[in-house]
């Protein structure tokens, strides 16, 4: 590929729908629910008490149903997408979201049926629950999975309450502290005091890693857990999580591995192996489910066998050959959501999982890893000084400081600007926090060595651009550099 | 960087300046102000409340950040500034005048106040700046 | 595998060797050290790989089983409600402009999304009538813990740092009226953290909460009182006169004294196009599903959760939001705001561990609520309340039903069987092709009516509900 895929094209223009307004236009058919006359008449106050009724409609835009089209799809244009672009965003695994996983959850049938039909009319939905949570005991080679928690912190919520019903319950003991790492992301500290903990935080080695003398400051008693993300938010594989997990366990506390970055994993390594617990898995992640522009995700737990009494309910059981939803855990914690989770998100990744089958899934952590280990190595060349591990093999992405930007007058927020007028979607910025304006670089299976060596040379000539485009970037987009301190000065939210 | 001369600064980066007697006025140094950014939200101290040092007193928010406001000694609340809940900006234009956080009574007497003045905070935030 | 574009040859001869790696076991031996790689025999219950049409058969088959959406009348609600979704919003969100970004962190990158929620927040400001909306939660259950936990920070900053060890007996008061799911949800939520969460019963008669037990709970370790509206029964609350109850205290001076927020839920907010919104009767929080605004049930979820407040709690909101703002050359640009709230900055001080939530549900009902405009959303919430007195009206006529309560409701409404348990009578209705409802007691079931459900489907409904009980009367 000789040339950068942005460039200009033509763009519109699109006012917001509000003032577009036309009084009495509406997109929408309105049914004709075959009333009789005297039933047409009527209006709200023949059925309910006037106290009661609106009299201000809501001012909804007034527009037609080509002009809705052609608003969000002019809308839609001014995104940077996965299907559009590479969108190397570390530690979110921006992989190819395949189509057949869509046309899956398509079918009429299965996206109308209301979550409390009988179960026996829905045996194969609960079927595909069912499987699911064998395929990701398989894959982690944990006991026991709950597919309710809708995205990644919920799932760490859960984990936690699971954590904390566990020292209830079994031990009739109080820890109150979970210890999580400095370069830990931040639903992690949030989503223990949520969950009643008090996040305690433990330091990164130069290496990269949580080295065990550091762990074995901070056991004592109160400690209910640690919360690791393995491979870490640097990209580096928790090389003592062994040791690190046998001194928990003698301490009697439990290892909880945010499986976040599990794309590094799947396939290849299970998870049981190291003395984890218990863990979450992102399925808008490792499992290619589409990310939404925010959401929804899901974000399944999964426990060793002494910790399954504690799962959120309902469960899935087979009981006599047929499929049942039941809620007879006596130590539960609990409903953690309005029915049974993010079944739509579920069932895609269960798709994705009969795509690649179990003889090819070992190849996704594989090439995820090389592609990673690929650019880390290629800009090693450029901004050598910007490595912080630069003898570690990485896993699944890459991490760099500003450094070698510094020496340029760039800045990592610049560096990112930049790239969009080039084509591509910035990777991860100022995160994690203890690396100086982090650059974290995840390409994930899904790209080609084109696309990469691509990246790579736009990587090379954004250290050298002057400082004067560096400021007015990104000038091909839709709308120049957002000013974000007006937003906030002066907050307008609707 | 301005370091105003005549005023105390603490090692979280608040100032102190004797307004008369026992009363001070208290801000954040134009070094710290210059570390946040664009400053767009304050939440400032209540009136007559009183705080030990190192309390949290108060935040300062950029876009992206959070800084929490200590009490750089002993002190009760006298005043805030309340401009600063329109236009926090002038803790960024104008750190040591118009962009002050509060004015303060001091609760301990002020010869054994812990804290540097201009000179000695120039070379601690020298240590600092890397 | 066909969704990796580098061939094995280019792996080999220019990843491997360019790392000077030699293969797949010294890359894991050098990453993981001791870590043992999975063996084939370990993935045994992982499926075998199918290709593309055999994946179309597969859920076609599924889809073959499952109740036939065009002759199966739905009469269930309970939190989720079969509303009408327009070709248009599938048509718009089959966009992969919408469907494969990330979360929009860099704005200019990501206008699109960025614009549509900010649209979805101002078009559910207007029908909640609330201040500030923010760009969604997970669903109605998660939204309202949320909106408790924002209440008790609110309620109990006079009393210094919450969260930690309860000053005092502090509890949630939640109307016995509220969705059982929500209750139990934010049971989940607030179990560990020193609060008791207390109900106020409903009047047997009328169904609406009883104000009487509600006046005589509140006392002063309250930090919020949560109704839902219409309530889990279908019956539409007196909030006016609640409003009144929760706020009495609200202009005494007292420094200590807890002021207990008034939280509004719902999990049909198409109820607003009728009747008042929470808004109007000066709620402090709302929380709730907005499924029923161009999202499919897809079996329980993803759901779209609602969140909104009074602006001057808008520092306390969990979630993202999406403000208005300027790009360098002063054209209307919108970014996320007041992020300092959230997890990525604040960390365990961050006022919600959500990070993902329900953004593309979120623009779904964006693309919905446009369509239907101002006068759609009013025609269509206005047929839902017809439509479900009608069916209501001709099954109190059959002698074979009762309605439980006596207060006015909106499209879903509560009835004694009078000669049957209700778990057979659903499931006979079901062989009919009816889903009859869901089950709230031995004998009782609650009943739902949307736009979907014609004239045609009700009369079925009433004719085999008397042709399945009648022979038992």
């Amino acid at each position: 590929m000789k040339s950068f895929p942005g460039v200009s094209g033509l763009v519109f223009n699109e006012e917001l729908l509000s003032t577009q307004s036309s009084r009495g236009v509406s997109g929408i058919s309105v049914p004709d629910a075959g009333f009789d006359d005297k039933h047409k008449k009527k209006k709200a106050e023949d059925y309910i008490g006037e106290k009661f009724i609106r009299k201000n409609d809501p001012e909804l835009p007034e527009v037609s149903e080509p002009a809705v089209v052609r608003h969000f799809t002019r809308l839609s244009q001014w995104n940077i997408c996965v299907d559009s672009a590479f969108y190397p965003l570390g530690s979110c695994t921006m992989k190819y979201n395949p189509k057949i996983n869509e046309a899956a959850g398509s079918f009429d049938n299965i996206k109308n049926t209301h979550p409390l039909t009988p179960v026996k009319l829905t045996q194969p939905l609960l079927k595909i629950l069912y499987d699911f949570d064998k395929i990701l005991c398989a894959l982690t080679g944990l006991d026991n999975f709950t597919l309710i928690p809708q995205a990644g912190a919920a799932g760490e919520f859960t984990g936690m309450k699971i954590i904390g019903k566990y020292f209830d319950i079994k031990k009739n003991e109080k820890r109150d502290k979970v210890l999580i790492p400095d370069s830990s992301h931040g639903t992690n500290p949030a989503s223990s005091r949520i969950a009643g903990f008090i996040p305690v935080e433990v330091k990164t080695s130069g290496r990269g890693y949580i080295e065990p003398e550091e762990l074995k400051k901070h056991l004592d008693g109160s400690v209910a857990a640690l919360m690791i993300t393995n491979p870490n938010t640097f990209g580096i594989f928790e090389k003592n999580i062994k040791e690190l997990s046998e001194l928990l366990h003698d301490n009697g506390s439990l290892l909880y591995m945010d499986g976040a970055n599990f794309n590094a994993f799947i396939g290849n390594c299970g998870i049981s192996g190291m003395g984890v617990d218990i863990i979450h898995l992102n399925l808008h992640k490792t499992f290619s489910t589409p990310h939404g522009g925010g959401g929804p995700g899901s974000g399944p737990v999964g426990v060793k066998k002494f910790l399954s009494k504690f799962l959120p309910v309902p469960y899935v059981k087979k009981e006599n050959g047929l499929y049942v939803l039941k809620e007879d855990k006596e130590h539960t914690i609990g409903k953690i959501a309005s029915f049974y989770g993010n079944f739509a998100v579920i069932l895609k990744a269960y798709t994705y999982i009969l795509s690649i089958g179990r003889q090819d899934i070992s190849k996704v952590s594989e090439i995820a890893i090389l592609n990673a280990n690929y650019i880390k190595k290629r800009l090693q060349t450029a901004y050598k000084g910007s490595d912080p591990f630069p003898d570690e093999l990485c896993m699944h992405e890459c991490v760099f400081n500003d450094k070698e930007l510094q020496l340029n007058g760039i800045s990592t927020l610049e560096l990112a600007k930049l790239l969009i007028d080039y084509g591509f979607h910035p990777p991860t910025v100022y995160f994690p926090k203890n690396i100086h304006g982090a650059i974290m670089i995840e390409p994930t299976e899904t790209e080609s060595l084109d696309t990469m060596d691509n990246f790579i040379s736009v990587m090379v000539k954004i250290k050298t651009a002057s400082k004067n485009s560096a400021i007015k970037a990104p000038k091909k987009t839709k709308v120049g550099r957002v000013n974000e301190v007006l937003a906030n000065k002066k907050p307008v939210f609707r | 960087m301005k370091i105003q001369k005549g005023s105390y600064f603490a090692k979280t980066h608040e100032w102190i300046s004797q307004e008369r007697d026992n009363l001070y006025i208290m801000g954040i140094s134009d070094f710290a102000q210059s570390e946040l950014g664009d400053i767009v939200y304050i939440v400032l101290p209540g009136i007559e409340k009183t705080y030990k040092k190192g309390e949290k007193i108060g935040e300062v928010e950029s876009v992206k950040s959070v800084s929490e406001i200590y009490a750089p000694v002993d002190l009760k609340i006298a005043g805030v500034n309340l401009n600063l809940n329109e236009t926090p900006e002038l803790i960024n234009s104008d750190p040591y005048t118009s962009g002050y956080i509060a004015k303060i009574e001091l609760l301990g007497a002020a010869d054994t106040l812990d804290l540097m003045d201009a000179d000695s905070y120039e070379a601690f935030i020298s240590t600092i700046h890397d | 595998m066909r969704y990796i574009p580098n061939s094995e040859n280019n792996i080999k001869k220019k990843i491997y060797k360019f790392l000077k790696i030699k293969n797949k076991d010294e890359l894991f031996r050098r990453i993981a050290r001791d870590i043992l790689l999975l063996k084939p025999e370990d993935l045994s219950s992982v499926p075998d790989k199918m290709d593309e049409s055999s994946i179309y058969r597969y859920f076609s088959k599924i889809n073959d089983i499952l109740p036939n959406v065009n002759n199966f009348s739905i009469f269930a609600g309970a939190g989720i409600y079969n509303h009408f979704v327009p070709a248009a919003v599938d048509s718009i969100l089959s966009r992969s402009e919408f469907y494969t970004p990330y979360t929009p962190y860099q704005p200019e990158a990501s206008q699109g999304t960025l614009t549509a929620l900010f649209e979805f927040q101002s078009m559910l400001a207007e029908i909640l009538s609330m201040d500030a909306v923010n760009a969604s939660m997970y669903d109605g259950a998660e939204s309202l813990a949320e909106a408790v936990l924002m209440s008790l920070r609110i309620a109990s900053a006079p009393l210094g740092t919450l969260l930690s060890t309860p000053k005092r007996a502090l509890k949630v008061l939640i109307s016995d009226g509220v969705n059982p799911a929500y209750i139990s949800v934010m049971k989940t939520y607030l179990q560990d953290l020193g609060i008791a969460i207390e109900t106020v019963k409903l009047d047997k008669k009328t169904g609406l909460s009883d104000l009487n037990n509600l006046s005589l709970k509140l006392d002063e370790g309250v930090f919020s009182y949560v109704v839902q509206q219409p309530n889990f029964y279908g019956i539409i609350e007196d909030l006016a006169e609640t409003e009144k109850i929760v706020h009495k205290n609200k202009n005494k001076t007292e420094n200590t004294a807890i002021n207990p927020l008034f939280i509004v839920c719902s999990s049909e907010p198409f109820s607003f196009g009728t009747i008042n919104p929470p808004g109007y009767y000066n709620a402090d929080i709302f929380a709730g599903e907005g499924n029923s605004f161009g999202n499919y049930m897809n079996y329980g979820g993803p759901l779209l959760g609602l969140f909104a407040a009074k602006k001057e709690f808008i520092r306390q909101m969990p979630g993202r939001i999406v403000g208005k703002t300027k790009d360098a050359k002063n054209n209307d640009a919108y970014v996320f705001i007041l992020s300092t709230r959230e997890q990525h900055i604040r960390r365990q001080e961050a006022t919600s561990n959500i990070c993902t939530n329900s953004s593309l549900n979120a623009v779904r009902a964006a693309v919905y609520l446009s369509l239907c405009s101002k006068s759609g959303f009013k025609d269509i919430s206005l047929l839902n309340l017809k439509l479900a007195h009608l069916l209501c009206g001709k099954l109190q006529e059959t002698g074979l039903f009762k309605l439980i309560y006596t207060g006015d409701f909106y499209n879903e409404f509560a009835m004694k069987i009078k000669n049957m348990e209700a778990a057979p009578f659903l499931d006979k209705m079901a062989d009919k092709n009816i889903l009859g409802g869901t089950i709230v007691g031995s004998n009782e079931i609650l009943i739902a009516v949307t736009e979907r459900n014609s004239i045609y489907d009700i009369d079925r409904y009433v004719e085999n509900a008397v042709s399945i009980l009648k022979p038992f009367k």
